[in-house]
């Protein structure tokens, strides 16, 4: 176990290494000279030059990268030229936002994802079951931004019951508390994810229903719910853990479009509005937070089947 | 002159997309719904004030990536846009000059700060005599020191970095013509200039840049420091590094004394910076006109024009805009209780022309005036507003629009001298020694620089066919080219569509200072410029401009722009757009309309409301009428 974490931190680096020279390569290739995006078409070349010196684009781009790293390893994940916030603190303004939202939003649509999918697999091909894929499939081909809309003329315009924009607070407690405005954001979103999940939930039931050792269970008289619970729900949930962990970037990643829509500022946004301001470091903070939490977040679901899973080693 | 970028619609899409889905609104109302008139760019009607003011709270949609980011008037081109001076700076504190009468970009004299000034000295002095009823909020008279502490802090901030004020041009204008200043008495401010200006485009253009600074308040070089001599350049210095210090320090807008120093009609008591949110309270010390209840105004920010749009179905916005893509929506609108106008912003939109492409002799190609003329002659630029603005736009041949009539509107600004004909455009091409082969690709016949020839360093055979390279957002920017393109074809003229973000156009088609892709563009299409009052394209079709993307150069029109400058003709900028407009540097296209909404209890001055599609926001000037 020590040599496969030993192991996976290396490779962890090595990862994070990549991602950080190729993504400020990308920069560079995208944004040759970020003073025009951030400056504006119409600024002078005086200004362009200044700008560029005063922020050491005007160094070869190895001399960037490694200013850059230099003050990462000191803890520092740069300024915001644009925003004239620290990227420290834009992160920590909008991440818990973003956290919360598909936080619940992930937990959901899992807690409703597994009880459906085995509901379809232990009743696969009746009207139930054909009433849930259709409704899964459905949502899933459905594009989110349609959904969002949908629900906001629905139940924000014609019938205001909930808001049609999320919290405008900053405080995390008045956002958690306001129903009004998180009820909308939250359901789309976990409707839109559920679609999946339970496709996947019914796929891995059923192979798991079709196993010899639920018939053994069942043939010994173990009740159904049991049966369900101890040998069914824990051998399907396998895949959906391997799913859960993919889906931990999205916790930074936040929901671009359901930020939007909703008018509910997060990380997703940023990173959005970042880019079309060529706003350099929020790009490269938020890139490289993002590769450190899918190497997280792959570590932790490895680490999360072997515990569901005793079968299954690392080496 | 700013440049005036398209505005970014994450889901741009989304909205129109629904519509048509659910059936919302159909497309084909949109014209019939609004008092559309594509001559004079109006999209609406804005209604007499009426009804009795009542105290309140008015709010106002701040579009998507506006939020302000910085407080002091000297604002760096980094965080200078229309958003972060019109509807918040000036908020706070007023400029010596408002350039801004309703929807026409002239001077309104009731809302600036100053008389208009007077020239001597064969225009290289300026005396500028400031009024008397404006004052501090703390009740310290605004005086001429505080003019000149602007100017001197200013010159302080571009020694460090030319980038420290947006509006600056390097020997142009303010501060680097002003050689010297004085202060004679409270309110009057003398400029020494290093040579002749145009009074006109000084006053209207540089002076108006002027906003008085609380010398009183702010000259030091720290929170608890005492009050400097900022004429000292040493202590300027100082000043505008604390200055510049705080006003990066965006969490405390609303507390920091500093900014609680203001001279405008509102005062700042509340902003989030994460959100970009604000609140402003009305100033009781300010001494211009206002609505007999001014309302307290309330910046409500948006993440995306679709939740902006959404909180105005929602009826939840007094203030708001109608996103473009939105406006076949137009009868939701006003049954959600909302008035409605739109107009074009004062300025172009371009396709330019690269002058020094040698891509198959484009740029000889282009040079000639027939070929500008017959590309001109294949824009359907009513046709473009009817149908892809669906009504609400402008029409503008040059760098005059047609929409808003300014004094300075030439004749042929308000006349397209080149309409839409595709005959024309064959004729023009035919005339002049070109075998045009509809639906083909065109070729020259008859090469030479007679008359009847194609024209110089135009070898026989040359065909007509080159690239454009435009923004892929928003899609109006598409759709005109397209059909442009599909014209031209049937006069054999072969346009290659390419499109890219933003970011990639402007790197490529938009770097004069670093001409590195010079020969991977014919033409390209990323927005446009929003005029000053005095409308020189001073820096844009100037040879050498340092915002001449296309390489134009043009001896007539250097003198002319020349002539806008330091001439002492104030009509000077007539003839410069009457002449590029019969020269079409680049091809002009029509301006979409900034759509403002406005709930039916919120009423006030026209004028002030006519102005908010300019950017212009004087919630001073409205009311609530419940």
């Amino acid at each position: 176990m020590r040599a496969y974490l030993i192991r996976r931190a290396a490779t962890a680096i090595v990862v994070l290494f990549g991602v950080s020279v190729f993504i400020f390569l990308m920069l560079h290739v995208i944004y040759p000279s970020p003073a025009i995006d951030v400056l504006g078409p119409h600024a002078n070349r005086l200004s362009i030059a200044e700008w560029n010196a005063q922020h050491g684009f005007d160094e070869p781009w190895v001399v960037q990268y490694l200013r850059y790293i230099d003050q990462l390893l000191h803890g520092n994940l740069g300024y915001s030229y644009k925003l004239n916030q620290s990227v420290a603190s834009l992160f920590q303004e909008r991440w818990l936002r973003s956290a919360y939202l598909s936080g619940v939003t992930l937990f959901l649509s899992v807690v409703i994802a597994i009880p459906v999918g085995i509901y379809q697999a232990v009743r696969r091909n009746t009207f139930g079951d054909a009433v849930v894929t259709t409704g899964a499939f459905v949502t899933y081909a459905m594009p989110d931004f349609f959904l969002y809309l949908i629900a906001i003329q629905l139940f924000a315009i014609t019938i205001p019951i909930f808001s049609y924009e999320g919290p405008q607070t900053t405080s995390m407690v008045s956002i958690i508390f306001d129903w009004r405005a998180m009820t909308l954001p939250i359901v789309c979103l976990t409707l839109l994810n559920l679609a999946g999940y339970s496709r996947y939930m019914r796929s891995a039931a059923i192979d798991t229903v079709a196993q010899d050792y639920i018939k053994a269970a069942r043939a010994k008289g173990l009740p159904e719910r049991l049966v369900l619970l101890r040998h069914l729900l824990r051998n399907a949930f396998l895949p959906m853990i391997t799913l859960i962990g993919l889906s931990i970037p999205d916790l930074l990643a936040g929901n671009l479009i359901a930020e939007a829509v909703f008018n509910y500022p997060g990380l997703g946004l940023l990173f959005y509005d970042s880019l079309g301001t060529a706003d350099y470091p929020v790009l490269l903070a938020y890139t490289l937070v993002g590769a450190v939490l899918v190497v997280v977040g792959n570590f932790a679901a490895d680490i999360a089947l072997t515990v569901a899973d005793p079968r299954i080693r690392l080496v | 002159m700013t440049v005036t970028r398209w505005p970014r619609t994450l889901v741009a899409c989304v909205a129109a997309a629904t519509a048509t889905t659910l059936g919302l609104a159909a497309c084909s109302t949109s014209s019939s719904g609004g008092s559309v008139n594509s001559t004079t760019g109006a999209f609406g009607s804005v209604p007499a004030a009426s009804g009795t003011p009542q105290a309140g709270t008015i709010t106002w949609a701040e579009s998507p990536g506006s939020a302000p980011t910085w407080i002091l008037p000297i604002i760096p081109g980094a965080d200078f846009t229309v958003y972060s001076t019109n509807s918040f700076n000036y908020e706070l504190w007023r400029p010596l000059y408002w350039t801004q009468s309703g929807v026409s970009p002239t001077i309104n004299q009731a809302l600036s700060l100053a008389y208009l000034p007077t020239y001597s000295d064969g225009d290289k002095t300026v005396t500028v005599r400031l009024k008397t009823s404006y004052k501090w909020s703390d009740g310290q008279p605004i005086t001429s020191k505080d003019a000149l502490f602007f100017l001197d802090e200013l010159r302080a901030a571009v020694g460090e970095s030319a980038a420290n004020f947006g509006s600056y041009t390097p020997g142009v204008g303010i501060p680097d013509q002003v050689v010297s200043a004085s202060t004679p008495n409270a309110t009057t401010l003398v400029l020494t200039l290093n040579k002749a200006v145009n009074p006109t485009w000084f006053t209207e253009n540089e002076l108006q840049l002027v906003q008085p600074m609380p010398a009183h308040a702010w000259a030091k070089a720290s929170a608890s420091g005492p009050i400097l001599d900022f004429t000292n350049p040493a202590n300027a210095k100082k000043i505008y590094d604390f200055l510049a210090k705080e006003s990066g320090s965006t969490g405390t807008y609303a507390t920091n004394p500093l900014w609680q120093v203001v001279d405008g009609p509102y005062r700042l008591t509340a902003f989030n910076n994460t959100t970009g949110a604000y609140t402003m309270v009305p100033n009781p010390s300010y001494g211009g006109p206002t609505s007999k209840i001014v309302p307290t105004l309330q910046a409500i920010p948006f993440t995306s024009d679709t939740a902006e749009f959404n909180a105005v179905l929602a009826h939840s916005i007094d203030i708001g805009y109608m996103p473009q893509t939105d406006v076949p929506q137009l009868a939701r609108v006003k049954a959600a209780g909302y008035h409605v106008f739109g107009y074009p912003d004062w300025g172009f939109t371009i396709v330019n022309y690269n002058f020094a492409d040698k891509t198959g002799d484009f740029n000889n190609i282009i040079g000639q005036l027939y070929v500008r003329q017959a590309l001109a002659h294949l824009e359907d630029e009513e046709g473009y507003v009817k149908a892809f603005f669906h009504g609400a736009g402008g029409l503008a041949y040059g760098p005059v629009p047609a929409a808003p009539v300014s004094p300075y509107s030439p004749a042929n600004a308000l006349t397209n001298p080149y309409p839409f004909s595709i005959s024309a455009a064959a004729s023009l091409l035919k005339s002049h020694g070109w075998n045009v082969v509809p639906g083909g690709t065109s070729t020259c016949a008859k090469p030479g620089t007679g008359p009847g020839e194609c024209g110089s360093g135009i070898p026989a055979g040359t065909k007509l066919a080159f690239n454009v390279l435009y923004i892929n957002d928003p899609a109006i920017v598409g759709e005109q080219l397209t059909n442009w393109a599909s014209d031209a074809k049937k006069v054999g003229i072969t346009i290659a569509l390419q499109s890219g973000t933003f970011d990639h156009v402007v790197a490529v088609a938009n770097d004069p200072a670093s001409p590195k892709t010079i020969d991977q563009w014919a033409m390209s299409s990323w927005g446009g410029f929003t005029n000053p009052a005095y409308p020189t394209t001073f820096g844009i079709f100037n040879t050498g401009g340092s915002s001449n993307g296309g390489f134009y150069t043009d001896p007539e029109a250097d003198k002319l722009i020349n002539a806008s400058v330091t001439g002492s003709n104030p009509n000077a900028v007539k003839a410069e757009a009457a002449y590029l407009t019969a020269q079409q540097p680049s091809l002009f296209q029509p301006n979409p309309d900034f759509i403002v909404v406005w709930k039916d209890d919120v009423s006030g001055q026209p004028a002030a409301i006519e102005a908010m599609t300019q950017y212009y926001l004087n919630t001073e000037l409205m009311y609530l009428t419940k």
